[in-house]
């Protein structure tokens, strides 16, 4: 299978529509162990990306780059500027190239997740939307059916994680009192995950 | 929730709107996305720029500091959110005129990611940028984990010294070196009696009694040290005076500024209270205090509380403190 502007179209027009969706969820389970606007911020960001979405280039690089700016420009949120590094990563990769081998989805999503981790100062398995995406990264490595091994890894991610503490990001403040909740990054990345696969 | 306002959702919008009315001399909107101040008239060309950015509600912090001998432009977010990148990518375009951009500001995750992603943006302009992290609180962490402590009033002295260098000429590596030792020389402690209200939440960041005061407490509300009965004015400036010294030892014959803070609702009278003790406890120490500045430098909103900062001088950090600065919240020369 081959990614092209048209699949990555239709994964905002969905991904979009998942955010609306969301926006409640989100901002009410960002409210139990932050500030509350984690739905605000997706939604802004989706809308940023899918007001500009018809000129966006063939250059599968320039677009995710454009749509990394457009996460930058809607929001000042911790959030909002990790999904934009993560788009960033992939967009630097792929400069120039307007068809993409899905087989690579996997090692972009390697690539965003170490960015992301750089750029927020977080170890993996500290319950944020990074152990979301290294699920996904390794699930997906060599799987046969990608889509449902990424569906599949952001709903485990869930599972293994909600008893936890968070120990990175705002949520660390809660410290115990995080076990059993679900840490909103990670609900917020398993919407777009299923949305993008069409799950 | 009970405070002077139009819709919540415009508060910061306004409040900016109103401050570049008040003082067209002084501040200017730059860009289109109506959070990024600069001067209203751009420094010399050549000169080394320096931004901050942050969140709005500790006026005169940030954008109050934009001013000669000051700083050049100023990213400012919600009530006590970031900035975006773009903003402070925005900020920095402003305040470059060919000799690079410090970028100064307190440590905070997210306006560390964004003013990192800003600089991302920049690159691709050919501006070359620096950073400096103030951490000056020494109630966010201890001493051997000082680069985890958060950015507070520190950065006032931060912002004078790195702007009275670049304005004098030096280059951005030289800038950068000023407002680095600049931060190093600070420590800073808050104490907290009330808490205040982020119009856009409409309730308190924390609930504290009223006959109790919260010694360490954050400028956002974050967790201090104690929390007790409320003591008096030198039971609490002693304390924090004992706690700036463990910190950073004072022997004889040291200089130091010292900054006697109000976080918004303390009134001066009580700074000035407050000040008695810090100087009785500089002198004891051995200390020459130059320049004292007692009033309301970095404030959270309406928070009643105080903090105090010392900042440790050499011969060229005392003489660009004493170099003329000029913006509507401050004046030197």
């Amino acid at each position: 299978m081959t990614i092209t502007r048209d699949t990555l179209l239709a994964a905002i027009d969905r991904i979009t529509a998942a955010m609306e969706r969301d926006f409640d969820m989100l901002n009410s389970a960002d409210g139990a162990l932050g500030d509350g606007d984690l739905g605000v911020t997706m939604t802004r960001g989706m809308r940023a990306i899918t007001a500009m979405k018809d000129d966006l280039p063939d250059d599968i690089g320039m677009a995710l780059f454009q749509c990394a700016q457009a996460f930058t420009k809607s929001s000042g949120s911790s959030y909002g500027t990790l999904m934009a590094t993560g788009l960033m990563s992939a967009a630097k990769t792929l400069r120039g190239e307007e068809s993409i081998d899905a087989a690579r989805v996997p090692e972009l999503i390697a690539a965003a997740r170490d960015k992301m981790q750089e750029r927020g100062k977080a170890e993996l398995g500290g319950k944020t939307v990074l152990d979301s995406l290294d699920y996904v990264a390794k699930a997906t490595s060599g799987a046969d059916d990608m889509a449902q091994a990424a569906a599949d890894a952001v709903d485990q991610a869930m599972v293994d994680f909600r008893d936890k503490p968070a120990t990175v990001g705002r949520a660390r403040i809660f410290g115990e009192k995080s076990i059993g909740m679900d840490d909103p990054g990670m609900l917020a990345m398993q919407s777009v995950v299923k949305a993008a696969t069409g799950r | 929730m009970k405070k002077i306002l139009n819709n919540p959702e415009n508060y910061v919008d306004e409040m900016l709107a109103g401050m570049t009315a008040a003082h067209p001399e002084y501040y200017r909107l730059h860009g289109d996305s109506g959070k990024v101040v600069a001067r209203a008239k751009a420094g010399k060309s050549g000169k080394v720029g320096i931004v901050t950015g942050g969140g709005s509600g500790h006026l005169p912090i940030f954008t109050g500091y934009v001013g000669e001998g000051l700083l050049d432009a100023c990213a400012i977010g919600d009530v006590f959110a970031s900035p975006s990148a773009e903003q402070m990518a925005d900020a920095i375009r402003a305040a470059d005129s060919g000799a690079g951009v410090l970028r100064l500001y307190g440590n905070y995750g997210g306006d560390v990611m964004n003013f990192d992603m800003a600089g991302e943006l920049v690159e691709f302009e050919d501006i070359t940028c620096t950073t400096v992290l103030l951490a000056d609180d020494v109630a966010s962490a201890p001493p051997e984990e000082a680069e985890k402590r958060r950015g507070v009033a520190g950065m006032v002295y931060a912002f004078k010294m790195a702007g009275a260098a670049a304005e004098e000429g030096r280059d951005l590596d030289g800038v950068t070196a000023v407002a680095q030792k600049a931060a190093d020389a600070c420590r800073s402690i808050g104490a907290a009696l009330s808490p205040c209200t982020v119009p856009q939440a409409g309730k308190p960041t924390f609930e504290i009694a009223d006959d109790e005061m919260e010694m360490g407490m954050g400028i956002h509300g974050e967790p201090g040290v104690w929390r007790g009965k409320l003591k008096t004015a030198d039971e609490i400036a002693g304390e924090m005076m004992d706690r700036l010294l463990a910190d950073m030892p004072l022997t004889s014959g040291d200089r130091v500024s010292v900054m006697v803070n109000s976080l918004g609702a303390t009134p001066p009278e009580e700074l000035y209270i407050l000040y008695r003790m810090v100087k009785s406890r500089l002198e004891e120490a051995g200390a020459t205090i130059v320049m004292p500045l007692v009033g309301r430098y970095a404030t959270s909103m309406e928070m009643a509380g105080v903090s105090f900062t010392l900042c440790k001088l050499d011969e060229d950090l005392e003489k660009l403190l004493n170099a003329p600065c000029d913006c509507a919240f401050w004046r030197v020369g």
